[in-house]
C-alpha cells in the first residue's frame, strides 16, 4: 500500500499532472473566496478541459479545485464576514471578529494552516481506511440519518449565545424555510398560496448568502453616522498586523485534541452522502465550543473556532472522496462531476475501482495530498493582495460584494428566482439579527431541513414500526447522544445565566 | 407587566406558525405514502409555536429596566433603507436592462448613496469603479465560468 | 440622488437605442442549453458531451445551464418562459409527461417545439446483493408470497417509479415503494440493503461485476452487448420495453429557419463517432429522430404514460 502511494506521489510529481493540479487549486482558491461562486460551479469550469487530457490530469485538476475551494472560502469569511463558500460558514463566527480586532492576517493564516493540517490528517484516513469507513457509511439507513440529524440539531441548540429559546426558534425557522415549496417526496406544493415564486422553494445558497451578506453589510452601513462621516472604512479595519507562521502553527498544535476531533467530525460528515461541508463546519465548531475550557470567548475572535471549522471542512473533502473511491457513488455535486469525468474516459467506477485502476486511484490520493502544499503556496502568493481588501472603502466594497452575491445566486440555477430569494432573505436575515436571533442554528436547520424530512418519511415508508429508531443500535446511540447534548447545553446555559444577568439587546 | 420587543416578535411568530399549522393539515396526501406532506411541517410548526409561546411568556415575566439611557451609538437607519431600496431596484430592473447596464447603474448609485462624490475627479473614480465591476464580473462569469448572465428584455443587451 | 437618477435614465435610454436588435444569421451568440437536473447526474452526463458536439456543428458555444429543482419542474418552467429565439434550448426526458399527469407541473410537452431525439437509455431492474434472489423467477416467487413487502427505491412519480410499477402490473405482484430521489442515493441504499430493488442502468456495471449488485432484467428490445448475461423483460414473458428517451426542445414560437438550423446541427452531432463512444460509457444508445418523427414519438409516449399513470392511480390531470 505504501509503495503504491509512493508511486502515486512520484507519478503526480510530473509536470503533466502537477500543472493541472496547481491550476485547479488556484482556480479553486479564487472561486472559493468569491461569495456566491460555489465549488461545484468551479469544478464544472475545469470539466471541459478534462475531456482532452489524460484522465488522471483531469482528476488531479478537479481534486485541486475541491481542496482549494474548501480553503478559499475562509478568506471572504475573515475579511468580509460573508462565507465565500457554504463549507466555511462557521469560520465567519470567529474569523471575522478576529479580523475586526485588527488581526486579519492571523485569522486567515490560522484558517489556512488548520486547513492544511486537517486535510493532511484526513489524507491518512483516506489512504489507509477508505474501505472499512465507507462500508460503515453504507450501514446508515434512513433511521440512522434521521437520528444523526437530530443529534446535529441538538448540538447546535447549544450554540445560541443569549437565549436558548431564541436558538430553538431560529432552528425552527431554518427548518420551516426548507418546507416551503414542493415537498421532496411527492412534490405536493406546500404553503405556496398559488404563487409560482414561492412554489420554486427557497434554495439553500441564495438564502445563505442573502442572510449573511445583507446582515453584515447593512449592520455596517447603519454605523456610518453620516454619509460623509470619518467611519467610512472597510469592515475589517485598515491596519495590517505583523504575524508569524510559526506562532500560528504553535497555536494550532497547542491543542492536538481539537485538531484531531475536528478532523474526525469533518471526515464522518464527508463519508455520509448528502450532508456536506457546511454541516461539518458548523458541527465541528459546536464540538470545539462544547469541549473548550473557554467557551465564552467563542464568537468574539477565538482561534479555536477558526481551527475547528477549517480543519473539519478540509477533512470533509477526504471523506467525500472515500465513497466514490470505494463504491463509485458520489456524495455531493463535486464528486458527481469527478465521477462523470472518469466515466467519460471509460474508467469503470465501483468497488473494484481501486484494485483495477491502482495508478488512477493512488494518483487521486497523491493529488489530494499534494494539493495542500500547492494551496499553501497559492495562499502565500495571493494573501498580500487579498488583505488589501481590508483597506477598501465601504462605499466601494458594499456594491461590489452585492453584485458578486447577485451574480452568484443567479449562476447557481441560472434563474432570476434565486436572485429574488437572495433579496428576500437579505431582508429577513437583517431583521433576525436586529431582533437578536442567532444565525448558526438557523443555518443548520436550513442545511438539514429537507434531509431530516426525507429520511423520516423514508424510514416510515420502509417499515412502519417507529421503535426501529431505538432498536437499531447506531440510531439508538445517536439519539442518546442527542439527549445528553441537550442536557449539557441546558446545564451550561443555566450556569452561564446564574453568573450574569440577562441584558436587553440594543436596537 | 408590559410587552417588549421579544414578546411582539414571539406573538407574530406564534400567529404565523398556528396559521401554517392549520394549512398543513389541509394538504392532500398521496395514496402510496403512509404519511402526508403535512406530517413533517406539522411537527416543525408545533415546535415553533411552542417555542414562540414560551418566548412571549418569558418576555412578559422579565423584569424591565426603565427604557432610555441607552449608550449605544446612534444608528443610521436611513442609509440602510436607501441601500435596500437601491438593491431592490437593481434586482427588479436586472431582467429588463440586462446584467451589464443594470450593474453599472447599481454600483454607481449605491456608491453615490453611501459616499456622495463632490469633485469631478471623485465622479470619474465612481464611474470607473462602476464600469469596471460590470465589465470584470461579466467577463469572469460569461467567459470563464460559462454562466450566461441575464440579457435585457428592453435593451437586448 | 436626483442627479444620479437622471444620469441613470439617460444612460439606459442611450444604451437601449444603441443595441436595437438586428436579426442577423442565427446563431450569432452563445446558446444556453437548460438541463433541468443537477450537474453530475445521468441527464447532465449525457447532454454535456452532446452540447460539445452540437457546438462543433453550429459554430457558437453551447453552454449547459443546470436549472434543477422540484423534480425537473423548475427547469421546464424556465425553458417555457424563455424567449423563442433559438438561444435557449431545453434538454428534456420522459419526466415531462409524468410530472404533468402527476399534477406536479403545469408544463406539458406540447408547450414546446421538438427539435430532435438524441438518446435512449434502457432501464435495468437491479437488486441488492443482500437479497437472496439470483434471477427474476426467484424474485417473482418471493414477491408473490410476500405482497407489499419487497421495497423498491424510486423517485415517486418519475421514470424510476413507473418502470418497476409496470413490472408489478405485468407480473401480478405488489412492491412497496420508498422515496429515493436520484440514482446516487438509490445506489447507496441498495448497497447498504436499505431497499431491495431499484431501477438503474448499465452505468452501474462496475458494482455488478464486484458482486454488490445484481442485474435482474433489462427493459430493452434485445439483450445489450455490454451486458449479454442480463435477460430482457420480453424474454421473461413481460411485454415491457422501457427506455428513458432524451431529446431537445425549443420554446413554442421559435421561427422555423432557426429550428431547421438546430435540427441540422443535431443530425451531424449525433452522427459523430466520439458521441457514440460517450453514450456507450453512459449505458445509453444514440437514438436520433428528426423533428417530425420526434413529434409523433412524443405524442405516442405521452399517451402511453397517461395510461400507465391512470392504471397506477397517480393521475391528477
Amino acid at each position: 500500500m505504501l509503495d503504491l502511494l509512493w508511486n502515486g506521489l512520484v507519478n503526480i510529481a510530473q509536470w503533466k499532472y502537477l500543472l493541472p493540479l496547481f491550476a485547479g487549486t488556484l482556480i479553486g482558491v479564487i472561486g472559493g473566496s468569491l461569495p456566491g461562486v460555489t465549488i461545484t460551479m468551479t469544478v464544472i469550469v475545469v470539466l471541459p478541459f478534462t475531456y482532452g487530457l489524460d484522465p488522471l490530469a483531469g482528476l488531479a485538476a478537479m481534486t485541486g479545485v475541491y481542496v482549494g475551494g474548501s480553503t478559499g472560502g475562509l478568506i471572504a469569511c475573515c475579511l468580509l464576514g460573508i462565507p465565500g463558500s457554504p463549507s466555511s460558514i462557521a469560520t465567519t463566527f470567529d474569523g471575522f471578529p478576529m479580523a475586526r480586532n485588527g488581526e486579519p492576517g492571523r485569522a486567515i493564516w490560522l484558517g489556512v494552516w488548520a486547513s492544511v493540517w486537517g486535510g493532511l490528517l484526513g489524507a491518512l484516513f483516506l489512504v489507509f481506511l477508505t474501505g472499512p469507513l465507507a462500508a460503515i457509511a453504507l450501514e446508515f439507513g434512513p433511521w440512522e440519518y434521521f437520528s444523526l440529524f437530530v443529534l446535529a440539531m441538538a448540538m447546535v441548540a447549544g450554540l445560541s449565545e443569549s437565549s436558548l429559546l431564541k436558538g430553538l426558534i431560529s432552528t425552527a425557522i431554518g427548518l420551516l424555510i426548507t418546507v416551503v415549496g414542493h415537498d421532496p417526496i411527492g412534490s405536493v406544493p406546500r404553503f405556496t398560496f398559488g404563487s409560482a415564486f414561492i412554489g420554486g422553494g427557497f434554495p439553500f445558497l441564495p438564502v445563505l448568502i442573502g442572510i449573511f451578506a445583507f446582515a453584515q453589510i447593512m449592520t455596517d452601513l447603519e454605523k456610518l453616522n453620516s454619509p460623509r462621516g470619518e467611519a467610512l472604512q472597510s469592515p475589517a479595519g485598515v491596519r495590517l498586523e505583523r504575524f508569524s507562521h510559526l506562532k500560528v502553527n504553535l497555536e494550532i498544535f497547542k491543542q492536538p485534541f481539537l485538531l484531531a476531533w475536528s478532523t474526525i467530525v469533518g471526515l464522518i460528515i464527508g463519508i455520509l452522502p448528502a450532508i456536506g461541508g457546511s454541516a461539518s463546519s458548523v458541527m465541528a465548531y459546536d464540538q470545539a465550543k462544547k469541549f473548550s475550557k473557554t467557551p465564552n470567548r467563542f464568537g468574539k475572535g477565538h482561534p479555536e473556532g477558526i481551527i475547528a471549522s477549517e480543519a473539519s471542512n478540509n477533512a470533509n473533502v477526504s471523506g467525500s472522496l472515500m465513497t466514490i473511491m470505494a463504491f463509485g457513488i458520489p456524495g455531493d455535486a463535486v464528486t458527481a462531476v469527478m465521477l462523470g469525468a472518469m466515466t467519460i474516459h471509460g474508467i469503470q467506477s465501483g468497488p473494484l475501482f481501486i484494485s483495477q485502476n491502482p495508478d488512477i486511484a493512488y494518483g487521486i490520493y497523491a493529488a489530494y495530498i499534494l494539493a495542500h502544499p500547492c494551496m499553501l503556496l497559492i495562499c502565500l502568493a495571493l494573501m498580500p493582495l487579498m488583505l488589501r481588501v481590508t483597506s477598501v472603502r465601504m462605499a466601494v466594497l458594499a456594491p461590489v460584494v452585492l453584485v458578486l452575491c447577485v451574480v452568484g445566486a443567479y449562476a447557481l440555477n441560472n434563474t432570476m428566482q434565486s436572485v429574488y430569494v437572495l433579496l428576500l432573505f437579505g431582508v429577513v436575515g437583517y431583521m433576525l439579527v436586529k431582533l437578536g436571533f442567532p444565525l448558526a442554528p438557523l443555518i443548520l436547520g436550513l442545511i438539514l431541513g429537507d434531509q431530516i424530512e426525507i429520511n423520516l418519511v423514508r424510514a416510515i415508508m420502509t417499515d412502519a414500526n417507529p421503535w426501529l429508531f431505538l432498536t437499531r443500535p447506531i440510531s439508538c446511540l445517536l439519539l442518546l447522544a442527542a439527549a445528553s447534548s441537550v442536557g449539557l447545553a441546558i446545564w451550561q446555559h443555566w450556569r452561564h445565566q446564574t453568573r450574569m444577568a440577562g441584558e436587553e439587546p440594543d436596537f | 407587566m408590559s410587552i417588549g420587543r421579544d414578546g411582539i416578535t414571539g406573538l407574530i411568530l406564534l400567529a404565523v406558525s398556528l396559521f401554517l399549522l392549520v394549512k398543513s393539515f389541509q394538504l392532500p396526501s398521496l395514496p402510496i405514502v403512509p404519511v402526508g406532506p403535512g406530517f413533517y411541517p406539522a411537527i416543525v410548526l408545533s415546535l415553533m409555536a411552542a417555542a414562540s409561546a414560551l418566548l412571549v411568556l418569558q418576555d412578559l415575566l422579565k423584569r424591565r429596566t426603565p427604557a432610555g439611557a441607552s449608550d449605544a451609538p446612534r444608528r443610521n437607519y436611513r442609509l440602510v433603507v436607501i441601500a435596500f431600496a437601491i438593491v431592490g431596484a437593481y434586482v427588479a430592473l436586472l431582467p429588463f436592462l440586462g446584467f451589464r447596464i443594470a450593474t453599472v447603474l447599481f454600483v454607481g448609485a449605491l456608491q453615490a448613496a453611501l459616499d456622495r462624490p463632490r469633485t469631478v475627479r471623485q465622479w470619474v473614480v465612481l464611474a470607473t469603479i462602476a464600469l469596471g465591476t460590470a465589465v470584470m464580473s461579466y467577463f469572469i462569469f460569461e467567459r470563464y465560468l460559462l454562466v450566461l448572465l441575464p440579457r435585457g428584455a428592453w435593451t437586448g443587451f | 440622488m436626483a442627479r444620479t437618477l437622471v444620469t441613470m435614465a439617460g444612460a439606459a435610454a442611450l444604451l437601449a437605442a444603441l443595441s436595437a436588435p438586428a436579426m442577423a444569421q442565427y446563431p450569432e451568440r452563445p446558446i444556453k442549453m437548460i438541463v433541468p437536473w443537477a450537474a453530475g447526474g445521468d441527464t447532465d452526463n449525457i447532454f454535456r458531451p452532446f452540447a460539445a458536439e452540437l457546438q462543433k456543428h453550429i459554430g457558437q458555444p453551447v453552454v449547459v445551464a443546470n436549472v434543477s429543482g422540484a423534480s425537473g419542474t423548475t427547469g421546464a418552467r424556465e425553458a417555457k418562459a424563455a424567449a423563442p429565439d433559438g438561444y435557449t434550448v431545453y434538454a428534456v426526458h420522459d419526466y415531462i409527461h409524468l410530472t404533468f399527469y402527476a399534477g406536479i407541473s403545469d408544463v406539458k410537452y406540447s408547450d414546446f417545439e421538438p427539435i430532435c431525439l438524441v438518446s435512449a437509455t434502457p432501464s435495468v431492474l437491479t437488486a441488492s446483493a443482500k437479497t437472496p434472489w439470483k434471477n427474476w423467477q426467484e424474485l417473482a416467487d418471493d414477491a408473490k408470497k410476500r405482497p407489499g413487502e419487497i421495497t423498491v427505491g424510486a423517485t415517486l412519480g418519475s421514470t424510476s417509479h413507473i418502470f418497476p410499477a409496470m413490472i408489478e402490473k405485468a407480473a401480478g405482484v405488489k412492491f412497496k415503494f420508498v422515496s429515493y430521489d436520484g440514482l446516487a442515493p438509490r445506489m447507496n441504499a441498495l448497497l447498504g440493503g436499505h431497499v431491495n430493488l431499484t431501477d438503474s442502468n448499465l452505468t452501474q456495471k462496475g458494482k455488478v461485476e464486484a458482486g454488490v449488485l445484481r442485474y435482474i432484467a433489462i427493459a430493452s428490445e434485445k439483450r445489450d452487448p455490454e451486458a449479454p448475461d442480463v435477460p430482457t423483460l420480453k424474454e421473461l414473458g413481460m411485454n415491457i420495453v422501457y427506455e428513458v428517451a432524451r431529446g431537445i426542445f425549443v420554446p413554442k414560437g421559435t421561427p422555423a429557419p432557426v429550428r431547421a438550423r438546430l435540427e441540422e446541427g443535431c443530425v451531424k452531432a449525433t452522427k459523430e463517432p466520439s458521441f457514440a463512444q460517450a453514450m456507450k460509457v453512459q449505458g445509453t444508445r444514440v437514438a436520433f429522430l428528426n423533428a417530425n418523427d420526434y413529434a409523433q414519438f412524443l405524442a405516442r409516449i405521452d399517451n402511453e404514460n397517461k395510461v400507465v399513470m391512470t392504471d397506477l392511480g397517480l393521475i391528477k390531470k
